[in-house]
């Protein structure tokens, strides 16, 4: 009883459940996917099934042919898989209209898909080509890849009812891109610019004048073999670009070369006197330059032109009298100047060599000095504008020379040599006395006294010694030459004042050698040629 | 076009390295024209489905069940095995009647485009060359001269009758059936190619 009892709860509850959980229906509509006939022969249809309604369902498919009204049913289930259809040869007719539908059959119902219409000429789609082979051949040197393949076995391409055409594609192996090359219906290609030392991947595909493209045959393998040498291209390359930057950088550089320069190495600057202008110096106007430059007492205005011209002369001395002179220079300083005193630059020749000679002649030079002094007595006129503190021993040209050096900085110089004491008369004119070397005292001292009223001497021309070194000019001949005497007058000058100079010099005379002069030359008291008294007859 | 189909038949022709001799010529030049035909048809047909609606195409989906072609009572084969049991002569005289049956209906595709325009006169040229490749082969076989004088009248009358409302019908029927026809012309013509061509790869 009990058992009984558990036996109709159990298939009460089995009839609960199935009746809540489960919901029987028919089944759902299949449809058909796709036919496709690999060589226009024979054909497969597959469909899609729907759902099956909780029950064991079953599908046929079912078609009719063209201009007939006979159903068939699909001959073949198995061949080709599950949920399809394949016809056969027998069962195969081309040019003709199919109408295919397939019917899903389960215990509450069957379901007819939509039906499909297939002209087996238009779905052919072949299997892949077969037999791919890829060959590296070469040609001059440059590889190339032959590509060559067989036409699916069932396709019947000989006989020509079938007619296939090719594609091939191409990658290298690491590159996504594929490179596609159309072969139309020959079953060779070839393939040229390879990369050298790559590996390609190499596929084939066909499709009948009328239908839909075949599935890529599989991958066929190979590799190009290096033809290009890589290093030495680049290599070339790089030679190549820095060729042509250097020439860029050459080309920019010398473009470029002046603003470089000026960089590298500046210019000097000009020189900066304060009041110089250069502009003044450019124009060419060197009288504005030097006046902007020279203190205003200079040059010193002087109605007399002539004795400006004077002035600027520059006076030529002989080394002899050069030495003289700067020995003569340095009586009161010593020869301890000799090192750092400034230099007679007017004329350039005063340098510190002559002043060495001088040290060297220091030790003994007292008595010379002496000795030359008392030589130099003759000529030597001293000005007595000069304080007698400065009894510097110069010759009268030096002296004006000197004069000038005192009051100007730059290089006055002008043409010609003249020995005038001229510039001695002009300013013998401005009533200025004439000193004479007395004697030198122990302490190296020139002692002057003041030269006055000698005989025939009216305008004070001071007697002149005779020296040994000079030489009285005689006359001056027609054709202007000066003639010369030799001999040496000893006359004693009978003037108030004598000069007794303890050398060995001799005494000063009265000359009276004023030589009636032809021509423009004048002859002085002393002998000398007056250049100045040309126009001015000799007043004595 | 012309021009593109002479190009193709110059073209198949130099890819044959041997010697080709006149009936080969002619019946490359037949194939490639014949090609060309089909193409045309081809997108003739697409084109006119393109420019159908949904609705319009599902009823002629199921008229064209009924698979009226003015072809259909020609019997030609319709597999391989029967093609290839055909003789050539067969072959050709068959794809001379498809041809010139429809060199009356082509005109009535409407003539709006040019491609349409030149369907009929390529049509003759084709059936022209036919001929001829049937004299160059025939050995005493017949040719049928009246049965298609007889056969053009009633299919005139047939796409005629049809009125104004079945013009869409019609079309899309012309259409189909033209593709059909020269996509079986093409056939025939390469496999009777083939078969009298010497070299056993003749699709090259």
């Amino acid at each position: 009883m009990k058992k009984v009892l558990e036996v109709i709860l159990l298939l009460l509850l089995l009839v609960v459940t199935h009746a809540k959980g489960t919901r029987y229906s028919p089944p759902g509509k299949p449809a058909l996917t796709r036919c496709r006939s690999p060589e226009k022969e024979t054909f497969t249809c597959w469909w899609e099934p729907g759902s099956d309604g909780g029950l064991p369902t079953t599908y046929a498919l079912y078609y009719r042919k063209e201009s007939s009204d006979t159903v068939f049913e699909c001959p073949d289930y198995r061949t080709a898989g599950e949920n399809s259809c394949f016809f056969n040869k027998n069962d195969t007719s081309i040019w003709v209209n199919y109408n295919i539908t397939v019917v899903a059959t389960n215990a509450l119902g069957r379901t007819f898909s939509d039906p499909v219409d297939i002209d087996v000429v238009y779905i052919v789609k072949p299997n892949p080509p077969e037999q791919v082979a890829v060959t590296v051949m070469e040609d001059k040197g440059w590889p190339f890849i032959r590509v060559s393949w067989e036409p699916p076995h069932k396709a019947d391409t000989r006989s020509g009812w079938i007619t296939l055409i090719y594609e091939i594609r191409v990658k290298l192996e690491e590159e996504n891109d594929w490179e596609m090359h159309l072969a139309g219906q020959q079953k060779m290609f070839n393939i040229f610019s390879l990369r050298s030392g790559g590996k390609y991947l190499v596929q084939v595909r066909c499709k009948p004048d009328h239908g839909y493209w075949s599935e890529w045959s599989p991958s066929s393998y190979v590799k190009v073999p290096d033809y290009f040498h890589r290093e030495k291209s680049v290599w070339i390359l790089i030679t190549v670009f820095c060729a042509f930057i250097f020439l860029i950088l050459t080309w920019l550089l010398h473009m470029n070369s002046r603003s470089l320069k000026h960089f590298l190495l500046p210019p000097v600057p000009g020189p900066k006197i304060k009041g110089f202008d250069k502009q003044l110096l450019k124009n060419g106007k060197s009288e504005e330059v030097f006046s902007a430059l020279v203190a205003t007492d200079f040059p010193p205005k002087s109605s007399n032109y002539e004795d400006l011209l004077v002035e600027y002369l520059e006076v030529y001395i002989p080394e002899e009298q050069e030495l003289m002179l700067e020995k003569s220079m340095d009586l009161d300083v010593g020869c301890l100047k000799c090192e750092g005193s400034a230099s007679d630059s007017d004329s350039g020749r005063g340098s510190c060599d002559s002043h060495t000679l001088l040290m060297h002649k220091c030790d003994g030079v007292k008595e010379e000095e002496e000795r030359q002094a008392k030589e130099a007595h003759g000529p030597g006129y001293w000005e007595c504008g000069l304080s007698n503190k400065q009894p510097h021993l110069l010759h009268p040209q030096a002296q004006a020379q000197r004069q000038l050096q005192a009051r100007s900085d730059d290089n006055i110089s002008s043409i010609g040599r003249k020995q005038t004491p001229a510039g001695l008369h002009s300013p013998a004119r401005r009533s200025t006395e004439y000193v004479e070397v007395e004697r030198v005292n122990e302490e190296d001292m020139v002692l002057l006294q003041p030269v006055s009223g000698r005989c025939g001497d009216v305008e004070g021309y001071p007697e002149m010694p005779y020296g040994e070194d000079y030489s009285k000019v005689k006359g001056v001949d027609m054709d202007n030459m000066l003639l010369l005497q030799r001999e040496v007058r000893e006359e004693t000058e009978n003037c108030d004042t004598s000069s007794t100079v303890t050398t060995t010099q001799k005494p000063a005379a009265c000359i009276h050698s004023a030589m009636p002069v032809e021509g423009e030359m004048v002859l002085g008291v002393n002998g000398y040629v007056d250049t100045a008294t040309v126009c001015t007859p000799p007043t004595y | 076009m012309d021009r593109v189909v002479l190009m193709l038949s110059v073209m198949s022709l130099g890819v044959s390295s041997q010697p080709i001799t006149d009936g080969q010529r002619l019946f490359s030049i037949a194939v490639s024209r014949v090609q060309h035909l089909h193409l045309l048809a081809q997108r003739l047909f697409s084109d006119f489905e393109s420019s159908l609606q949904t609705e319009e195409q599902r009823q002629l989906n199921k008229i064209f069940l009924q698979d009226f072609c003015n072809s259909d009572y020609i019997i030609s084969p319709i597999d391989k095995h029967e093609t290839q049991r055909s003789s050539v002569l067969k072959l050709l005289s068959i794809s001379y009647r498809l041809v010139e049956s429809w060199e009356f209906p082509s005109r009535s595709l409407s003539g709006g485009s040019a491609p349409r325009n030149q369907i009929s006169p390529k049509l003759s040229e084709l059936k022209t060359g036919i001929h001829l490749l049937i004299r160059a082969n025939e050995d005493g076989a017949e040719i049928f001269p009246d049965s298609s004088a007889l056969q053009l009248a009633p299919y005139g009358n047939y796409y005629q009758s049809l009125g104004t409302d079945e013009s869409l019908r019609r079309t899309y029927e012309l259409l189909a059936c033209f593709k059909k026809d020269m996509h079986k012309v093409e056939t025939y013509l390469t496999v009777a190619k083939c078969r009298l061509s010497p070299e056993a790869n003749c699709t090259l």
